[in-house]
């Protein structure tokens, strides 16, 4: 699970979610919005990042293996990069028609491009890790996040183990009966079928979940989360993320204009 | 005679497929009383428990708490309505179980501390206090089953209505339900077909078949009636065998 660490108590998990929501935001956006020519602004982020990390005490391999998970995702938008960058030739091979060049500005793009991804991915991990997703959803909402998009978040979360308990158990009596043998049309057949069941016992489950909430009462209005109060660190956190992405920023705005 | 807290009167239903679930169940709750409904798979129950709410449009009258039901009136009626359902996975939607227990109240328009405090009562009435942080996919069968109820009774409807409510559970989460019931000063509808927890919690039972009220009597008479429970797809449940015979 995403949020399988966020029971621990450290002082990475005891600050405020809100407080970590904000933080986060701007960790992201000083990481996409610095320069493209040069890794040197990324590496304060990434202090910062290994900094909580450690504070957090959360297994690095908790975060390697989400990160291993999405990573295909970026590498397929990069990978072509170093192909079409024009630029430095640093490799030539003969093909077809022409040749297909590796340009050094193509690597270095396509590096960059990775690097900022998985910083960002890792500092959103990060937060997963340290914060328990009801109460992140309840920071949102104090964020003033619209309240059905937080809903929906919630439900969503809520729900997916179920679906997926669901899922599993229709495969485990498909496999039950056909031993994970037969001709493969008939296995794909079979899948597909097991896809199309579950998408229709979604359906009723939502429909059974408006009944249920309508019988409390639901009328469409949502309201307001539990007030919390910021101590005296989470503002400290907050801001000093907010003043040093700045801060970043306004460095690589100078030095790399 | 008060008035009934819930009465329906020649209610009838048939769904978009052409099965008559309901056909003209007239009967009548008096506040206090501790109903069961029993009959066979497909004799209409749940079938009648939506139609209460609202959920189904039904011919006939029914009316709760002195309100008609109507389109209109609906969201009224299941305000006095407690409906615990039968999967307590699609009762307990929101990740945090304290969140989904406050979800009734607050939906009431009731103030914060007002909600937290009827989360506390509501948890502790059904054995889980300090559970406010847990999140319902994992808790146990029987957990889930107090929990959903714990989001109704934070309501304190005027009417439990309860779909099933052992089905699923182990012998003592069973045994911890009837004891929870027991325990309820509310007006109590049990659609089940488990005989023997009617005979622990309710004093009242009527039985449905094929969409029509076919017993209505006290319990011990009208479960111990060996001809009548076979005839309608039910058993007489041990604690009454033996003592009956028609």
């Amino acid at each position: 699970m995403l949020d399988h660490f966020a029971s621990r108590s450290t002082p990475a998990h005891r600050l405020d979610p809100a407080a970590k929501a904000v933080a986060l935001l701007a960790v992201v956006l000083a990481t996409v919005l610095v320069t493209r020519d040069s890794f040197l602004p990324l590496v304060p982020v990434a202090a910062g990042l290994a900094a909580y990390h450690a504070l957090s005490r959360t297994p690095i391999r908790y975060t390697f293996r989400r990160l291993a998970v999405v990573s295909p995702l970026a590498v397929a938008l990069v990978v072509l990069f170093p192909f079409l960058e024009p630029g430095e030739v640093l490799v030539r091979w003969p093909a077809a028609g022409g040749e297909v060049v590796v340009t050094r500005e193509g690597l270095v793009r396509a590096g960059h491009l990775l690097s900022k991804f998985v910083l960002c991915t890792w500092a959103a991990l990060l937060v997963l890790a340290t914060t328990r997703f009801q109460d992140l959803l309840q920071g949102l909402a104090r964020l003033r996040v619209p309240r059905v998009f937080v809903t929906q978040l919630a439900i969503l979360y809520r729900y997916l183990w179920v679906l997926m308990d669901e899922g599993m158990h229709m495969r485990m009596a498909r496999a039950a009966r056909d031993g994970g043998l037969g001709p493969w049309r008939l296995r794909w057949h079979s899948r597909a079928g097991v896809v199309g069941v579950l998408f229709l016992r979604s359906w009723d489950r939502a429909e059974r979940i408006w009944r249920a909430m309508a019988a409390r009462g639901f009328d469409g209005t949502l309201h307001a989360p539990r007030q919390h109060r910021l101590r005296p660190v989470d503002w400290v956190f907050a801001g000093g993320v907010l003043l040093a992405s700045a801060a970043l920023l306004v460095g690589d705005r100078l030095v790399y204009g | 005679m008060a008035d009934p807290l819930v009465q329906f009167d020649g209610v009838r239903y048939r769904y978009p497929t052409g099965m008559q679930a309901l056909d003209g169940v007239t009967l009548a709750v008096q506040p206090g009383e501790r109903v069961a409904l029993a009959g066979p798979n497909g004799a209409g129950k749940s079938t009648l428990v939506l139609a209460m709410a609202g959920f189904l449009r039904a011919e006939g009258t029914i009316r709760v708490a002195g309100h008609r039901l109507t389109p209109a009136s609906a969201r009224d009626v299941r305000r006095h309505l407690g409906l615990v359902f039968q999967d307590a996975d699609d009762q307990l939607f929101m990740p945090r179980l304290a969140d989904d227990v406050a979800f009734g109240p607050a939906t009431m328009g009731l103030e914060p501390q007002e909600v937290e405090a009827r989360v506390r009562e509501a948890l502790a009435a059904v054995g889980l206090e300090g559970y406010d942080d847990r999140v319902p996919y994992h808790l146990s069968v029987g957990e889930k089953r107090r929990a959903a109820l714990a989001t109704v009774l934070a309501m304190r409807p005027q009417i439990l209505v309860l779909d099933e409510p052992s089905a699923d559970l182990d012998p003592r989460g069973r045994r911890r339900l009837i004891h929870l019931l027991g325990g309820l000063e509310a007006t109590l509808l049990v659609i089940t077909h488990d005989l023997d927890l009617v005979v622990e919690t309710c004093e009242r039972t009527v039985v449905l078949d094929a969409g029509r009220v076919v017993a209505d009597g006290p319990t011990a008479d009208v479960l111990a009636d060996p001809a009548l429970v076979a005839a309608h797809g039910l058993e007489v449940p041990h604690r009454l065998a033996g003592q009956g015979g028609g």
